[in-house]
């Protein structure tokens, strides 16, 4: 196949979309709540994750200098404009791969704040997870634990992290 | 870990189970585990720190001088309610294991230890009050406390006797005693100590367990037994 100068480097455009797609929708199509993961998959798009921050940077600029020697060609403006959105789209690729679903959406409790028990306002059946660490005795309602469900803490000297 | 303290969030799902991931090194951590999955730490284990689930009444009487996670006042509105639990129950689930007549919601307590996994109907270990059981071939003690809806499992072996104690349920003695064995005769209470007699002082060694729904425990434990249930093809 004998490709123009301008549709190889739409091509390059293409497939950098297609990178950035694959690397922003895969992970949420499989870690997605109410479906099974199965363990490959779930390996793939944590991995896809790790590495995607910086595959879509790369993809953008690639797709950037791409479009721009697209945009140089001679061709009619109309057909510049292809490369051009698809390199912006890229651009917002790059963007959206830096963003977890799960951690807009999950609020920890970055900075637990602690009562006594005596002043405590709970019901008598209210649930709660409870340990005891260097002597010190620790208690996390579970209804609060449900909204945050991770709390970094610090006990009798000890960092952990009550999760529910 | 290595010397860094390693902080997470919430940031995935695996079968209704979720993951964390720590913000120094990005890697992955199974929730029920402790696991990581992913990442440069991948295959490293957090160190399980020993909890229990306790009604407030409960914790109350043991540790007056604890100290109560409070909520944070601008998400108070999305806190779970009272019923909770409840609605849980009817929430959908996405992996089944139909064994032995087990349902995906049931809710027990699961014990990892002694080189096996058992299971335990939560409904069924509150209404007999003291179960006693094996997991491998350890002898446990599950005791239902005083607010008759917690759980606390031990080890069945008392410093200087040997072999299992054989415990069972006072109903009626001195205050905070729930049990009371047959070798020393002495009364212990729900945090698993002697309170009067010959082992008075002593207390039984706690095991960590876990309240879970049955699938996600069957998940986790594909080689779980189950406490009251004919163990067929396992």
């Amino acid at each position: 196949m004998n490709l123009s100068g301008r549709n190889r480097w739409s091509f390059v455009v293409l497939a950098c979309m297609a990178v950035s797609l694959a690397s922003v929708g895969y992970p949420i199509y499989v870690i997605r709540p109410f479906r099974a993961q199965g363990a490959r998959e779930l390996a793939a798009a944590l991995a896809v994750c790790r590495f995607r921050p910086v595959l879509t940077v790369v993809s953008a600029l690639v797709a950037i200098g791409a479009a721009i020697a697209c945009w140089r060609a001679p061709a009619r403006m109309w057909r510049r404009m292809p490369a051009a959105a698809g390199a912006a789209l890229v651009c917002v690729l790059a963007a959206l791969a830096r963003v977890n679903v799960y951690e807009l959406m999950f609020h920890p409790d970055d900075h637990p704040a602690f009562a006594a028990t005596s002043e405590a306002k709970l019901d008598k059946d209210d649930k709660l997870i409870v340990v005891k660490v260097g002597g010190r005795a620790r208690a996390y309602p579970i209804r609060v634990m449900g909204y945050h469900h991770v709390v970094n803490d610090m006990v009798g000297g000890t960092a952990l992290a009550a999760t529910y | 870990m290595d010397g860094l303290r390693l902080t997470f969030h919430l940031a995935g799902i695996n079968n209704q189970n979720f993951l964390m991931r720590d913000d120094q090194t990005g890697s992955y951590w199974q929730q029920i585990s402790g696991l990581a999955i992913s990442g440069p730490l991948k295959g490293r284990q957090l160190t399980l720190v020993h909890s229990d689930e306790l009604s407030f009444a409960a914790w109350k009487a043991e540790e007056p001088q604890g100290t109560v996670l409070q909520g944070v006042t601008k998400y108070a509105a999305q806190y779970e309610k009272k019923d909770w639990d409840a609605r849980m129950k009817r929430a959908p689930v996405v992996i089944q294991f139909p064994e032995q007549g087990m349902k995906s919601r049931d809710l027990l307590l699961g014990i990892q230890a002694f080189g096996a996994s058992r299971a335990f109907l939560y409904d069924q270990v509150v209404k007999e009050k003291l179960v006693r059981d094996h997991v491998g071939a350890e002898p446990v003690l599950l005791v239902v406390g005083p607010d008759g809806e917690s759980v606390r499992a031990f080890r069945d072996r008392i410093p200087g006797v040997d072999g299992a104690a054989d415990f069972y349920r006072m109903t009626a003695g001195e205050p905070g005693a729930l049990l009371m064995d047959a070798p020393t005769g002495s009364a212990w209470n729900f945090q698993g100590c002697a309170v009067s007699g010959k082992a008075k002082g002593a207390c039984l060694e706690p095991i960590a367990m876990l309240k879970d729904y049955w699938f996600d425990w069957r998940n986790y434990n594909p080689r779980t037994t189950i406490w009251g249930r004919r163990q067929e093809g396992r």
